[in-house]
């Protein structure tokens, strides 16, 4: 084990710049997936800056500003917590599915949503630290991409990485149009839209997410909508439970009889970030929510897919996952 | 994971997220979703599941599983 130093604190703008100040230091939240690369030796962080016990807790909904009448989840909630609030339930039910398809209880009851958020990648040449990889250390190559990739991405990767995001939960916040809000260590708040906050690898595979030397998610806000009858979360895997995705799509529609008057759908499972299906929600806009319409439309989708030489099925898998997402959307969930 | 289903905690296979209140009916479905990620799916083994029925419902279960 390496050494490292212990830093607890108790409010943001400390833990802020006391990161800011040490640049081999990490955030400590729920520690489930930080604590696992430590022990593979894939995080070497010479000091921990402890952010449980900050106040950044509390499900509510928002009463003022743009928002109005969506919610606010705390960075510091625990994903359990979460899932189970009733006015995500109630409200947000697409979010509650997703976020209960991954990891395990255990694993749930731990982790917080900041940190789900900012989980890395669970592909296996970035963890393994004998292999090359251009994300754990920048300019080794890819090990991936001419190795074992069925797990890997077909859409937005680069030559540098295939690596794909391993979040349930950040799918359903990406079809729902959440906003993450963070805070730096001059003290300065802002927002980032949650497709803006992930990144694909491009040349640059190390950097998961925009956010700026410092800067601490505190909380994330998700946007009335009228989705909360109509939306579903489907999970495709090797086995039924406790996997990470082999593809999975959260859909979202908003009827008026059977016309689709707004349609979300998101893809995990094959990105380096979630992946807002923008051509298939464009198709779909203003059509009769029909089988039809949702496998034309997931058709769209995949056209711009590239498979690697492993992931040829994930094409007619995340097809087919589409079109099914969204008929259980379309009925409320049931089949 | 008996309290929490007692405690009206839902799962992925729970299927009125919106609208149940109150003690999740502990299903086979359920049980195995809940138990797997105990150590890893073995949580979900036949007769653990069927020991599970057993104590939540009070009733005895006939232990389906062979060894």
């Amino acid at each position: 084990m390496r050494p490292f130093k212990y830093t607890p604190t108790s409010t943001v703008s400390a833990a802020t710049q006391k990161i800011f100040a040490n640049p081999g230091a990490k955030y400590l939240a729920g520690g489930t997936n930080l604590l696992d690369l430590m022990k593979e030796d894939v995080e070497q962080p010479n000091e921990l800056i402890d952010i449980s016990r900050l106040k950044l807790t509390g499900v509510k909904t928002i009463v003022d500003g743009t928002n109005q009448g969506g919610v606010l989840l705390g960075a510091l909630d625990k994903n359990t917590d979460t899932a189970n609030h009733p006015l995500i339930r109630q409200n947000f039910p697409l979010l509650s599915q997703a976020i209960l398809a991954g990891a395990s209880a255990q694993i749930r009851n731990m982790a917080s949503n900041g940190g789900n958020i900012n989980q890395r990648t669970r592909c296996p040449y970035f963890y393994e630290v004998s292999m090359p990889c251009n994300k754990r250390e920048p300019g080794t190559g890819c090990g991936a991409i001419k190795g074992i990739n069925r797990m890997h991405a077909i859409l937005g990767w680069s030559e540098q990485c295939v690596a794909v995001h391993p979040s349930d939960m950040c799918i359903a916040l990406a079809a729902l149009d959440a906003v993450v809000k963070v805070q730096g260590p001059d003290g300065k708040a802002r927002t980032i839209p949650f497709l803006d906050y992930h990144r694909l690898p491009a040349d640059t595979p190390q950097k998961d997410n925009t956010l700026n030397p410092g800067e601490l998610i505190t909380a994330i806000e998700i946007p009335k909508n009228n989705f909360a009858n109509t939306s579903y979360y489907l999970k495709v895997r090797d086995r039924a439970s406790y996997a990470f995705a082999l593809v999975s799509v959260a859909a979202a529609l908003e009827l008026d009889g059977n016309q689709i008057k707004q349609v979300r759908v998101a893809l995990g499972g094959m990105a380096h970030k979630p992946w807002r299906a923008t051509a298939a929600e464009k198709f779909l806009v203003g059509k009769e929510a029909t089988e039809a319409n949702f496998k034309a439309a997931a058709a769209l989708e995949m056209k711009q897919a590239k498979p690697l030489e492993h992931n040829e099925f994930k094409v007619e898998l995340g097809q087919r996952a589409i079109a099914r997402a969204l008929m259980q959307a379309k009925t409320g969930g049931k089949a | 994971m008996l309290d929490e289903a007692k405690n009206g905690e839902i799962s992925y296979v729970t299927s009125d997220i919106k609208t149940s209140k109150g003690p999740v009916q502990l299903s086979e479905e359920e049980i195995r979703e809940r138990m797997s990620g105990n150590i890893c799916r073995c949580g979900a083994y036949p007769n653990i599941v069927d020991a599970i029925r057993e104590v939540h419902t009070g009733k005895e279960v006939a232990q389906t599983g062979s060894l």
